[in-house]
């Protein structure tokens, strides 16, 4: 029996021998324990991130975490993996940093959020709020467009972005995912629950249904707008397969692609690559903080209304 | 007025049209203003070639007076790129660096579709055939027409823990034959064994599932997934007395090998000397340097043991090749430049110094940079010891089903290292050749649905003569 | 509907103005879903009866990429893989999931934003570094994980996950685990926020235990949200591609020892691009769209009432 299994039936039996004298005392416990305990699993990943990315490559090949105390010196853990990262690239545009990069990717993102955020909503709220010829039939289209798997269209959605001229632009990113299926059921969902009355009030009034739409529709549905932010967001930060295949100039690049550049077929520069993984984790990390409250009630004024 | 869609969405908003103006102040970089439009464009998904290139390119610019584009690219993506593009018609760069295994699928029709340009008439007419290594243009071959320049050689040495050998007593120099190999890694796992059952030491890195590292045993023993025509042969006679022999190194009482990975953990196993040996191509022994320096002077390299007596001790694992689309703009130039960065001496010296990757071309092993002794490798010459291998590297033949040969092929072995588990000995070498035949079936399957190449098997078998 | 009695209601100039607000506003969707959705499918749709060979070369092919997939013994595997790995994700990470949401559910907590972020983590990262950090866990004596299974259950230390075709399916439940339990958590936390507190309170003055508040409280009050995840969770558990392929990228060249971790747009991928047959693997998409599109709406007509509202 090693110390980890001791210590596992250690805090077992403190659970046990809590019951007795308060359930409520001895649930929190618990409850705080296995937390705590799904919490390591799920962050051990990222200790192991961070430790590698201040590691030097003779420290990243000898010890999983960091190195024991007396090993710890600036041979062993020090800032070259961000020096070799954020130092200038030559390439035929002339150098270009990690800065650009990361502005490539944070205007991609954005710029992506919030097309398909308004072009989303806009039809969530026709479908929501307004009946007409064939709507059942195009919601059933538009669940079916979801079952299609993106492979499938690979190399027709390549044929199209080439005739259109967009190779190597970010139309080609931009364009194809300004709106989709996902966004306009999650706002659909959300705009339901308006209730139809404040709508009919706001059209006698003379507003135009662009204005219903923007200054009654939008600030009621305000936390799925944030919810659907942050998934966006997400999903175009992380995106790898597309722009990996329609971008070409280096300058042009974004993280993931650049990234991605570190793990060779011959060379594999872990600790380059861990080190830019680390930065590029900063800003979702940041829209999840500040977005948390607004994703989690977003959802529910959401999903939960039928 | 508040904005209607919340502070979050304001705040990415923001976001974007900072980031907006400054990707128009900071310009787009491919025009600026000495931009000229670039007269080839080459395509790699090698970080370090790109990086060799860039630095050969100017002297090639000013010869020439044109303009060259290198352009890095993520293996998977250019293959997407490169298969979409030509589905369609699209445009596609000037030349590309291809990756073993990949060239495949854009010869698997009538040679005059292939997308690329058939270089076989060049070669010879530039001497280029006795100038190379043979051999090596086998991998870039479809029924005898040469669609590509080797990049590389890559012949496979074994590479050694050269201080462990003393400790455990093991002469390398009786390391000749596989037999010899396999009752020596024996003995290291029985002497070595901890009280839990495993031992310290295993004698090979092999991987568990057959793939890269059966293949180049295959190779070695003197057959492939397929033949010049394009025949499976990976259930032959002498693939069944590679699987067989494999199957008991990595499974049963017989075991000698591990499963190092990569990465980290394959830096720790070879710290560690969990493995003895390590299968090493040139381009390995460079990302081991490089990787895992502590080792510095621990390691040397050796030949691999062969088959039979006086048998090949080398082999090959990996590659790359460069090939000019159809669409090329400039054809001479292009053919220019990769004499240039492939085939030219001065060049060759400076991108050994870097990659370490030894090139196809003879006459340049003689080059003072790949005759310098490596204090890494106990002192040996990495580029001596890789160029007395290299002219005997075996053939070895691409084709479109490639990827789902390599596939069917571990799987029949998976099944025969489960049988050798449970069953052992007895009746293996019956049930793998059934499991290799079953398997080599189905690739045939598939191949024949292949409704451009059927008309074709009596000019195939002739081409192939060369 | 209640949207039908308003346009009775509403005054004859406004209701032909609205006639055509839905169209204008579902334009741009239409506009993008035709050229970069339909456009394409037409044209992969028409792909799944040739074979083709380049720009210039194709032959007409009638049903047989069709059929030869449902024969092909790669495909059976890669449809069983696949399934399995649904059933596993919906029978066990959506449970998880809950459970997390429930624990995480609680007011007064310090923590909870730590915990939140901590089990949400995965999805700050991109696929390549899932595919390294997966190789550094479960590589035998070495691997994080396999070290952590030794310690505490004294079993597992020398196991190949990804290299044992009998382990590799598991491996990738579990690294799914690690990735999407907290995508969905969040799912069921919004959920579970609009359960009546009032309800729950009264529910314990009855006398009723945890289960049956359980059954009777929450789960009446988040079943839409769990239709909506289940179903988009199948769609995603039979569209799993890229998570394995980054795996394996070692064991298999992405498919896992003997296939045992191919899945059917692994399949699809295999064939439309490491074999270069772009008609067989438009068939293979149709095959699974027709493959969700059934499970979909047989879980949509099990759980009843929601219909089209998903």
């Amino acid at each position: 029996m090693n110390s980890l299994q001791i210590f596992v039936l250690v805090l077992a039996a403190l659970f046990i021998l809590l019951l007795p004298f308060s359930r409520t005392i001895a649930f929190k416990y618990g409850r705080f324990v296995l937390l705590l305990f799904v919490g390591t699993v799920m962050l051990m990943p990222f200790v192991w991130l961070i430790c590698s990315a201040f590691k030097s490559t003779d420290a990243m090949s000898q010890y999983s975490f960091l190195p024991p105390v007396s090993k710890i010196s600036s041979e062993t853990i020090n800032l070259g993996n961000f020096h070799t990262l954020l130092a200038p690239e030559s390439t035929v545009q002339g150098p270009v940093t990690f800065w650009r990069y990361l502005t490539n990717s944070l205007f991609l993102a954005s710029t992506l959020t919030i097309v398909s955020l308004f072009f989303s909503s806009l039809g969530g709220y026709a479908l929501a709020k307004h009946r007409f010829a064939g709507r059942n039939l195009f919601m059933i289209y538009m669940l079916a467009s979801m079952t299609i798997p993106g492979v499938v269209l690979l190399a027709p959605n390549f044929a199209v972005i080439w005739r259109l001229g967009w190779m190597d632009t970010y139309k080609a990113l931009i364009v194809p995912g300004a709106v989709g299926a996902f966004g306009i059921f999650l706002f659909r969902q959300a705009m339901l629950s308006v209730p139809n009355e404040l709508i009919e009030a706001a059209r006698i009034d003379g507003c135009s249904e662009f204005r219903i739409y923007l200054q009654l529709i939008m600030p009621l549905v305000r936390p799925m707008s944030g919810a659907f932010c942050l998934i966006s967001f997400m999903g175009a930060w992380n995106a790898f397969l597309a722009p990996n295949i329609f971008l070409q100039s280096q300058s042009k690049l974004t993280l993931p692609v650049v990234l991605n550049q570190y793990m060779g077929t011959y060379v594999q520069h872990y600790g380059v690559f861990l080190a830019g993984t680390l930065l590029a984790m900063i800003p979702p990390a940041i829209l999840f903080f500040s977005l948390q409250k607004e994703f989690i009630s977003g959802l529910t004024s959401g999903a939960v209304k039928q | 007025m508040k904005f209607p869609y919340g502070p979050a969405p304001l705040a990415i908003l923001i976001i974007a049209v900072l980031t907006g103006i400054a990707l128009a102040v900071w310009g787009p970089l491919s025009h600026a203003p000495d931009y000229r439009p670039p007269d080839l464009v080459l395509a790699t998904f090698v970080p370090e070639q790109a990086e060799v290139y860039h630095n050969a390119i100017p002297e090639f610019e000013k010869q020439n007076n044109c303009k060259i584009e290198i352009e890095l690219v993520d293996q998977n993506a250019l293959q997407s790129r490169l298969q979409s593009a030509l589905q369609v018609g699209a445009d596609v760069p000037d030349m590309v660096e291809l990756m073993y295994g990949t060239m495949g699928v854009f010869t698997k029709g009538p040679l005059e579709d292939v997308g690329l340009v058939d270089l076989t008439d060049k070669i010879k007419a530039s001497g280029l055939y006795d100038r190379l290594v043979t051999n090596r243009l086998s991998k870039w071959s479809s029924r005898g027409h040469v669609f590509a320049l080797p990049h590389d050689v890559h012949p496979v040495l074994l590479c050694y823990r050269r201080d462990l050998m003393e400790q455990l007593g093991i002469d390398i120099n009786k390391l000749t034959t596989w037999e010899e190999f396999s009752r020596v890694g024996r003995e290291v796992v029985k002497k070595t064994m901890r009280p839990d059952g495993v031992p310290e030491h295993y004698m090979i890195d092999m991987q568990s599932d057959g793939n890269d590292t059966l293949i180049l045993l295959l190779l070695q023993h003197g057959v492939g997934l397929f033949d010049a025509a394009g025949n499976v042969t990976f259930d032959s006679p002498a693939a069944l007395d590679v699987v067989c022999w494999y199957v008991k190194q990595v499974e049963g009482p017989t075991r000698i090998s591990f499963p190092c990975g990569e990465g980290q953990n394959f830096a720790k196993a070879m710290i560690d000397g969990l493995c003895l040996f390590y299968f090493c191509p040139d381009w390995r022994a460079n990302r081991i340097e490089l990787e895992i320096p502590s080792l510095s002077g621990k390691l040397a390299l050796m030949p691999m043991p062969a088959w039979e007596p006086g048998g090949l001790r080398t082999s090959t694992w990996g590659g790359a090749g460069l090939a000019f689309t159809k669409q090329c703009r400039n054809f001479d130039l292009a053919w220019k430049l990769a004499m240039y960065l492939y085939y030219d001496r001065a060049q060759l010296g400076p991108r050994y110094a870097v990659t370490h990757i030894l090139p196809p071309l003879k006459s340049a092993w003689d080059l003072p940079q790949l005759s310098e002794s490596s204090p890494f490798y106990s002192n040996q010459s990495l580029g001596k010891v890789y160029s007395a291998m290299a002219p005997f590297v075996p053939e070895e033949h691409d084709f479109a089903y490639n990827t789902i040969a390599n596939g069917k092929l571990s799987e029949a072995f998976t099944n025969a290292s489960y049988y050798y588990k449970v069953h052992g000995e007895d009746g293996l070498r019956e049930y793998a050749r059934a499991e290799l035949k079953r398997c080599a079936d189905h690739v045939r399957l598939v191949m024949a649905r292949n409704v451009f190449l059927k008309p074709q098997p009596a000019q195939v078998s002739e081409a192939s003569g060369k | 509907m209640s949207e039908s009695s308003i346009a009775k209601r509403a005054p004859i100039g406004w209701r032909l103005r609205s006639r055509s607000t839905p169209y204008v506003f579902l334009f741009p969707y239409v506009a993008i879903n035709l050229v970069f959705f339909l456009l394409p499918l037409i044209y992969a749709t028409v792909l799944a009866f040739y074979q083709t060979n380049g720009p210039a070369r194709r032959a007409y092919v009638g049903w047989s990429n069709f059929t030869f997939v449902l024969k092909d013994a790669d495909f059976h595997k890669a449809l069983w893989n696949t399934t399995i790995f649904a059933i596993f994700s919906i029978g066990l990470q959506l449970p998880l999931s809950l459970g997390l949401a429930m624990l995480l559910n609680a007011k007064n907590d310090r923590f909870k934003g730590i915990f939140r972020l901590a089990i949400f983590a995965p999805n700050l990262v991109g696929q390549v570094f899932v595919g390294v950090i997966f190789s550094v866990l479960f590589t035998p004596r070495y691997g994080l994980f396999n070290r952590g299974l030794q310690a505490l259950t004294g079993w597992g230390l020398e196991q190949q996950w990804l290299g044992d075709s009998k382990l590799v399916m598991p491996a990738i439940i579990i690294a799914a685990m690690w990735m999407y339990v907290g995508f969905n958590m969040i799912y069921f936390l919004a959920a579970l926020q609009n359960v009546d507190q009032n309800l729950i309170e009264a529910a314990k003055i009855d006398g009723a235990g945890p289960g049956n508040i359980f059954l009777n409280v929450i789960v009446p009050a988040i079943a839409p949200v769990a239709t909506f995840v289940v179903v988009t969770s199948t769609i995603g558990s039979y569209q799993l591609f890229e998570l394995p392929y980054n795996m394996l990228k070692n064991n298999g060249g992405g498919y896992g020892p003997s296939n045992s971790g191919l899945t059917i747009v692994g399949y699809l991928y295999q064939n439309a691009f490491t074999n270069g047959d772009l008609g067989t693997g438009a068939a293979v998409g149709w095959l699974l769209t027709f493959i969700i599109l059934i499970i979909s709406l047989v879980q949509i007509r099990i759980v009843g009432s929601v219909g089209s509202e998903i």
